[in-house]
């Protein structure tokens, strides 16, 4: 009879910890799906005719501890420096905020025999489309897009001729998942993107 | 009898004390394996806390030019190994070129450097704490050596 009541007891027991079990589980197991997972800044350049590939999955958290720590050139605690005769007196916070204060439109569209160049803004990113047929490019594509906050954190620096990358990287960072710079040619394929895979592939 | 067992058990846990504490910063692992006929094969597994101890006995002068020329990159390296250490595992730089392939990866801690080319095959794999004490006391080497 004892011990009939201690194996149930204890089957009881049993019962109340695997439910605790389960229930540990399955709180950590939609704690790890829910937490923000990290984001990697890819680039990858592959030269068919080399037979050659760099890939390089940057954490974007690593890039935004690193640059405010480097001094070197131009680079000065997370911002470049552009030269006052890169500038030439136009006022890029200006032209910014006519961009981002316009509806989705084509900005510019050039088209010659050797290149087509387009600038335009839809779904909140800046884009940039270049195909050049010269000679030399080898019918070289490139193709840009950077969400605007992103633009807009880079110029957010008080002084007029400074972008601020780390703010960039920040606001890249909150951008999601993207594909921001590709350029192809006869043989180089370049891509650049974001997203939160920590590989390549 | 009984003395000897106390002198034994004493021993063996001195001697557990001892190995973990060598280990305590990790192990680094050097494997080189050449692909030439005679197949050498280089595989030394290393207590990572030998690296600080080795720095002990490298000549001091020598140790704070090291030092010197370091320590405007200070705050960055130290902001890689932080970075490193906190971010998840990754392969951070892959090249392949034709005979030839390295990676250089972080995974579980350690920083791993996998080179293959035609004649050889070599895997490093240092810890990232192993690292970042000996920055710490190759940036210290030049104030040791001051008056």
């Amino acid at each position: 009879m004892n011990l009939n009541t201690s194996l149930k007891a204890m089957g009881n027991r049993f019962q109340a910890i695997a439910v605790l079990c389960l229930l540990a589980t399955a709180l950590l197991t939609s704690t790890v799906v829910a937490a923000p997972g990290e984001r990697y800044l890819h680039v990858r350049v592959e030269d068919a005719e080399k037979g050659e590939s760099v890939n390089v999955n940057l954490p974007l958290s690593i890039a935004e501890k690193i640059l405010p720590t480097v001094n070197k050139g131009n680079l000065h605690a997370g911002t470049v420096r552009i030269s006052d005769a890169d500038i030439e007196g136009v006022d890029i916070k200006a032209i910014l905020e006519a961009i981002r204060t316009a509806p989705d439109n084509e900005f510019v569209t050039v088209k010659e025999q050797d290149q087509n160049v387009r600038v335009a803004k839809s779904n909140g990113n800046l884009i940039i489309h270049v195909r050049d047929n010269g000679k030399d490019k080898r019918g070289q594509k490139v193709e840009v897009t950077v969400p605007l906050k992103v633009v807009d954190a880079l110029f957010s620096t008080a002084k007029q001729n400074e972008l601020d990358i780390t703010a960039a990287i920040r606001a890249l960072d909150g951008a999601g998942e993207m594909l921001l710079v590709t350029v192809e040619d006869a043989s180089q394929h370049v891509k650049i993107w974001v997203d939160s895979r920590n590989t390549s592939d | 009898m009984m003395l000897l067992g106390k002198l034994a058990l004493g021993f063996a846990g001195t001697a557990l004390a001892g190995a973990g504490l060598l280990c305590s910063e990790g192990i680094v692992v050097v494997n080189v394996v050449e692909k030439s006929p005679e197949r050498h094969h280089i595989f030394v597994p290393a207590p990572a806390m030998l690296i600080p101890i080795a720095m002990h006995f490298a000549p001091k002068e020598k140790l704070a030019e090291a030092s010197r020329e370091i320590r405007p990159y200070l705050p960055t390296i130290r902001a890689a190994v932080e970075g490193l250490r906190e971010s998840e595992d990754v392969t951070l730089v892959e090249v392949k070129e034709p005979g030839q392939h390295v990676r250089v990866s972080k995974s579980g801690g350690s920083i791993i450097v996998d080179v293959e080319d035609e004649e050889n095959t070599v895997h490093v794999s240092t810890p990232i704490r192993a690292i970042s004490s000996a920055i710490e006391q190759l940036a210290a080497a030049d104030s040791n050596t001051r008056p």
